[in-house]
């Protein structure tokens, strides 16, 4: 009984095996005993029959096993496998037919994707990583040393030769076993603990059920990754998963591994992403219940939960939740609730705007700080980043203050620094709420282009020229008003803080003097005082002033967004927080209050919430740009340091502008290669509020509005950019396929004449121009009815052809877009096969079957063969039907070819491939990576043409090339 | 209790069943199809390569291909989805790509081993795994060369024995670890019980153990994920499940290991759409279903401080036997959930639907 390894075969005699006493082999035994071991050894007693057949008995041994250990091995039996039987009629009904539905779609798809095949064949090889290099194979000699080595040390038969120098190692520990080991721990930590795995998928050239069949699959892995616990790689596959089809589930997936991760913003996001797409998702409003309670916004967190509880009253997840966050609720706030969400929105409206304050406070102390070190200013001595950090610590201290009642305590900023310290752990559990908030701020507190900072300007030049009585426009009685109500302000006196402005104002304006800005200023001061009194109404009317005065200056928009908030005039102050961030999109208070109100307003209006919006204004894009400038006028006689702060924060803003724009243009060109016009549309249009001039986003939109058959639209984006640019021939291409669209086929024969006039070069047009003035004969003679289906149908071949062109165009200018010319490879390729049909037979029809060609050329060295083939193709076609596969060998061949063959006969021919060969994908690559001797060839080649003499090319042309060839 | 157990429990269902006139090595769904493909060898010592398309109740046989050499093994790993290209290793050391349309003659091919080649493997292809398209065969020879479909004659790496040492039957090659551009690793287990596992992207020897007995079948739960378990079946009936996220210095993977059955596991297949669900088919002609289930904490420390894995458990979900004879060769459809192909020795390949995988 004791022997623990139970022997598999059971060749002799059982009970000398398992001397299991006979006695054992009965109905009552068998019940009683609790010993799985002892009672598989009676099972296989009782099967191998050699006591006697006992089919009853071995049933019930069996089934006390099952009930003792359902996962028993010996319970594992031969089993059939299952048939109709197994199932019920429904159940089997349901596997055929499952069966039968994927045959048929299977089949169906079959059909499809053979006639789509030669198309899209081209598409993902393209994209191919290089081929492992052979050299890499291990070198056999270095292993045989290897080898040798440890041979003799090695127990076990390893007659393989060890690759990995860790094994070198290992043999060196027996001499010296500390250094080994430390040697090769180093080497596995050294391995990257967190793999890295792209973010995104290529989609390039995929058919709409490719992308399903892989976001299904990088679902797949997000999910089995979850499942064993490994969150970040789940996310990073759910990423990967939307980056080819955003769908609510993997959003809501992706959120569900935030929460195990702890990233609640990010797990906010994604909930907030699956409730648009699907407003009501249970999962996804449990989730974002789950994030809120986790970010102490109860409040949000139980309304998600009442929602929940309202689809599904009988959810005992969410009851469970919603009495555990309203109990955290009660025993944070003792106020009754209504109430406590009014203040807790006012107190973030109280930080956001002291945050100013307290910087300006702060910069201030550090220039007194000469003369007064005593008191608490040793703190202020910290660089930007640690002065930033008090100033909040300092305002939260405050908001945590006023909620006390005490507002007017704040006499002294180094006494209020001492209180601080007190208030900060008073109000510690308020600190994590905002903690995301200040930890932005610091962040951006150390690139100086912090929002802060910037709602803080106004407020430094204020306090500066006051205290400095340096020139500003400004008269002296003003500025002296003005001073002494900025220093009531600070010492929390908003009434007579008030008093002063309006003073300042008054003198101002029956000065009748011109000074809009200054007016503006003392307007927004006396703003913010009113929404410190809570004087809502007034402060609105103030900003409105200052506005008038200063359109789209950010410290008045901001108060009046407060203001409006506070007076639950949700969307008003919704539009004025969405002109803040269009004015600048770093303002992180803005940013969250927005997140806040639109929550309301959904919770108010329901999903078609920003129907009822006012509509939002849009900021020209030179309006941040004025307001720096602005700022560093008035600045001018101020010190230095302050000055080249500025400097940089204007720069910091024009480069982030520029960044955003380029950001904003890449998104919209990728949603491009998607076929997603309508965002791509949307993109442009975002990058048109930062940067009116550029026209490339007005040609690009004009593209996507081609693509949704916009064509007035598109029509007045060509336009546009014509005012500006009178030959962007793009824009005239567009604007005759636009025309077209509408039918207005002489205007578009116009454009493409003018396009044709440009660069005559452009095949496209010149078929367009063909089609159209076939048309506009056709116009004349035809019925209405035919001709719009007539009209339809070449729409959509102008649409590819635009793409063509456009591609050229990419190809060859050297704009910042070469992110576009990969799309290249997304479009299936009518133009030049249908061209082929026409011109000649053997002309390649796309990148691939050239590629095939190249390849077989390659193969047999088979220059004549190299030359008939580039005599063929049009030499304009070669980088896109090279595309990124252009190798040494291929450029070789064709330099070869071109010498031999083609540059005696037709020197212009041979220029013009030379020509287009430096365009071609990776030809800087390729031409680093030539040898001496071949460079000699192509040397040899240009001599040649040098010599020879076409009208194609001028010598200089001939120099030029020479140079881009590096020669 | 067992009508309980079975609403629960996959079923195993035999949908199809085709008698053959030659002895089948290995079949494949083609991907992205209904299709399936049988390799092996007649009687008269050619091989034979049969395309049948799932028709209702029936496999149609759309088309049959004779070549010189018996076909031991194929794989679609490494093609595009459009072309669909089947290699496949023969009896000569053969590796040929076929283009099932134009199966006259092959799109690529390379005398690439000596002797038999008895395993196949591809990556880059039908969107699974980053990097490039890559072929990896292991042949009695006992080397293991990688190839490269794009480059003709030479292998783009080449695992073999030093000179002078006696050759071990290399038997089964598996790619894995391909979740980058990068990295790429391949498993290769010998006769002798060697498992070896090459890193491509250091061109070294990152791991190797003896599991004893001669290694049938080693597979990646999946090719295209930082590598996270293998398993590996063995001449005597015994399996290891190897969880390959953390390895320790001196210890190297952990592994869990669970007995099938007395005879040989001739192979072992993860379900493409879950990959802690496996199956393996046995030499007593059955198959058993298991699930890898994780430990709650996947690693931990050992005294020393070093990171050492630590293995989960296994439990079955079904097993059924079918045939008497060795069922050699395995294969879960890409496109369907739960439909799997299987050949065996007693000349019979068939199709199986397996139940409520999803609900697992």
């Amino acid at each position: 009984m004791g022997d623990e390894s139970v022997p598999y075969f059971l060749g002799e005699g059982t009970t000398k095996t398992y001397q299991i006493p006979i006695s054992h082999l009965d109905y009552k035994f068998i019940e009683k005993c609790t010993d799985v071991k002892h009672l598989e050894k009676i099972l296989r007693v009782l099967r191998s029959g050699e006591e006697g057949c006992y089919p009853e008995l071995t049933l019930v041994c069996e089934k006390r096993i099952e009930h003792l250990d359902p996962r028993s091995r010996v319970l594992r039996k031969d089993k059939p496998p299952a048939t109709a039987s197994d199932f019920t009629a429904g159940e089997w009904q349901a596997i055929n037919s499952e069966l039968m539905n994927w045959l048929t779609e299977m089949n169906e798809d079959d059909r499809k994707s053979q006639l789509l095949r030669t198309d899209i064949l081209n598409e993902r090889q393209d994209n191919l990583p290089p081929i492992r290099c052979s050299s890499s194979c291990p070198p056999t000699n270095q292993n045989k040393i290897l080898q040798n080595k440890q041979r003799s040390k090695k127990n076990i038969p390893r007659d393989y030769s060890e690759w990995d120098k860790f094994d070198v190692e290992k043999e060196c520990s027996k001499i010296d076993e500390d250094c080994e080991e430390s040697n090769s721990k180093a080497r596995f930590f050294s391995r990257p603990s967190l793999p890295i795995i792209e973010k995104k998928i290529d989609t390039t050239g995929m058919t709409k059920r490719d992308k399903m069949i892989i976001a299904t699959r990088e679902k797949e892995k997000g999910n089995e990754a979850f499942a064993s616990g490994d969150y970040v790689e789940a996310v990073t596959y759910y990423t990967r998963s939307i980056s080819v089809i955003p769908t609510a589930a993997v959003y809501n997936n992706k959120a569900q591994a935030e929460i195990k991760l702890q990233d609640w913003d990010n797990a906010l996001e994604d909930c907030e992403k699956v409730l648009d797409m699907e407003p009501g998702n249970i999962k996804a409003l449990m989730r974002r219940a789950t994030v809120h309670n986790h970010l102490q916004n109860y409040q949000t967190a139980i309304e998600d939960l009442n929602k929940v509880l309202s689809v599904e009253p009988e959810n005992t997840m969410a009851k469970k939740k919603l009495l555990e966050i309203e109990k955290k609720q009660k025993s944070l706030k003792p106020v009754s609730e209504p109430q406590g969400k009014g203040k807790k929105i006012l107190i973030q409206e109280i930080e956001d705007a002291e945050s100013g304050e307290g910087r300006g406070e702060n910069i201030e102390e550090c220039e007194r700080r000469g003369g007064d070190k005593s008191s608490g200013a040793a703190a202020a001595r910290a660089a930007g980043q640690r002065a930033m950090g008090n100033a909040h610590g300092k305002s939260r201290g405050k908001g945590g203050k006023a909620q006390d009642g005490d507002k007017h305590k704040h006499k002294d900023s180094a006494e209020s620094r001492l209180k601080k310290g007190a208030a900060e752990k008073k109000s510690e559990k308020h600190l994590s709420d905002h903690e995301g908030e200040v930890n932005g701020y610091l962040r951006s507190g150390d690139k100086s282009e912090s929002a802060e900072a910037e709602i803080s300007e106004p407020h430094r030049e204020e306090t500066r020229s006051a205290g400095g009585g340096s020139s500003t426009a400004l008269p002296p009685t003003a500025a002296k008003l003005k001073s002494e109500g900025n220093e009531l302000f600070k010492s929390g006196q908003f009434g007579e803080a008030v008093l002063k402005y309006s003073e300042a104002i008054e003198y101002v304006t029956s000065l009748g003097e011109q000074s809009p800005d200054d007016l503006s200023i003392l307007y927004s001061n006396r703003a913010a005082c009113y929404l410190k009194e809570g004087n809502c109404s007034d402060c609105i009317q103030d900003c409105n002033r200052a506005l008038e005065l200063q359109p789209f200056s950010l410290k008045p928009l901001l108060r009046r967004a407060m203001a409006n908030e506070s007076m639950e005039r949700y969307r008003q102050a919704y539009i004025d927080y969405k002109t803040v961030l269009q004015i600048d999109s770093s303002i992180q208070a803005a940013n969250d209050s927005a997140n806040r109100i639109t929550k309301t307003l959904i919770d108010q209006d329901g999903p078609s919430w920003r129907e009822k919006l006012p509509p939002i204004p849009v900021v020209p894009a030179a309006v941040q740009l004025h307001r720096w400038d602005g700022g560093s006028l008035t600045s001018e006689n101020k010190p230095s340091t302050i000055d080249i702060n500025r400097e940089e924060q204007l720069q910091m803003n024009c480069e982030e502008a520029v960044e955003k724009f380029k950001r904003l243009k890449n998104e919209g060109n990728d949603f491009v290669k998607m076929g997603e016009y309508e965002e791509a549309a949307n993109k442009y249009s975002e990058c048109m509020k930062l940067n009116t001039e550029e026209c490339t986003a007005y040609t690009n939109r004009a593209l996507c509005y081609l693509k949704l058959y916009k064509y007035e639209e598109a029509k007045r984006d060509c336009d546009h950019v014509l005012q500006i640019e009178d030959s962007n021939i793009k824009a005239f291409y567009r604007r005759a396929l636009a025309y077209k669209g509408l039918q207005n086929y002489q205007a578009s024969a116009d454009d493409f004449s003018k396009v044709l006039l440009i660069d005559p070069n452009v095949l496209e047009a010149q078929k367009e121009l063909e089609e159209v003035t076939q048309l506009l004969h056709f116009d004349g003679s035809a019925g209405a009815g035919n001709q719009q289906t007539h009209g339809k149908k070449i729409t959509i071949q102008e649409v590819t052809e635009a793409d063509e062109q456009e591609e050229r165009q990419f190809a060859t200018s050297e704009d910042a877009e070469t992110r576009r010319v990969p799309a290249e490879e997304a479009v299936p390729k009518p133009v030049p096969r249908r061209s082929s049909e026409k011109l000649r037979v053997s002309e390649p029809p796309n990148a691939y079957d050239f590629g095939q060609m190249i390849n077989a050329l390659n193969a047999n060295k088979d220059k004549a063969a190299c030359a008939d083939l580039l005599t063929v193709t049009d030499p304009k076609t070669l980088p896109v039907l090279l595309s990124n596969k252009l190798e040494g060998e291929t450029l070789l061949i064709f330099i070869q070819s071109l010498e031999h063959y083609i540059a005696g006969k037709d020197p212009g021919l041979a220029y013009q491939h030379l020509f287009y060969l430096s365009k071609a994908e990776r030809f800087k690559v390729v031409l680093a990576l030539l040898s001496k001797n071949e460079k000699n060839e192509v040397q040899q080649l240009f001599d040649l043409l040098s010599k020879s003499w076409s009208d194609q090319y001028s010598l200089e042309d001939l120099e030029s090339l020479k140079k881009v060839y590096e020669l | 209790m067992s009508a309980v157990l079975g609403a629960e429990r996959p079923q195993v269902v035999s949908h199809v069943q085709q008698a053959l006139s030659y002895t089948v090595f290995d079949c494949k769904w083609v991907p992205r199809s209904a299709r399936l493909l049988c390799l092996g060898s007649a009687a008269r010592g050619t091989g034979v390569l049969q395309l049948y398309e799932l028709n209702g109740a029936r496999l149609q046989l759309l088309r049959e291909i004779e070549k010189p050499k018996p076909i031991k093994c194929g794989t679609f790993g490494a093609t595009s989805l459009q072309q669909r290209y089947l290699a496949t290793g023969d009896f000569d050391g053969n590796l040929n790509i076929w283009n099932l349309e134009a199966p006259e003659i092959p799109v690529y091919s390379v005398k690439g081993h000596k002797e038999i080649i008895n395993s196949i493997d591809g990556v880059g292809g039908l969107g699974i795994g980053e990097g490039a398209p890559e072929i990896v065969t292991g042949s009695r020879d006992g080397t293991v060369k990688v190839w490269d479909p794009r480059q003709n004659d030479i292998p783009v790496a080449n695992m073999e024995s030093v000179q002078g040492e006696s050759k071990r039957d290399c038997w089964t090659v598996a790619f894995g670890n391909a979740y980058n551009l990068e990295e790429r690793v391949v498993c290769a287990g010998y006769d002798n019980g060697d498992i070896k596992l090459f890193d491509l992207k250091t061109m070294s020897l990152r791991w190797e153990t003896n599991i004893k007995n001669g290694v049938c079948s080693v597979e990646f739960d999946r090719k295209d994920i930082n590598m996270n378990k293998l398993v590996a079946t063995s001449l005597e009936g015994k399996f290891h499940v190897f969880d390959m996220r953390t390895q320790h210095p001196t210890k190297g993977f952990a592994y869990v290991s669970e007995k099938a059955q007395k005879s040989t596991i001739w192979q072992v297949r993860h379900l493409p759409q879950n990959r802690d669900i496996f199956m393996t088919s046995g030499g007593s002609g059955s198959l058993h279903l298991w699930k890898y289930e994780y430990p709650a904490q996947r690693s931990k420390k050992d005294s020393e401080g070093c990171e050492m894995g630590v293995a989960g458990s296994l439990s079955l979900l079904q097993n059924v036997t079918l045939s008497t004879q060795p069922i050699s060769s395995l294969d879960w459809s890409p496109d369907k959930t739960g439909l799997c192909v299987c050949g065996a020795y007693d000349q019979t390949v068939r199709v199986l639907i397996v139940t409520k995988l999803n609900k697992i």
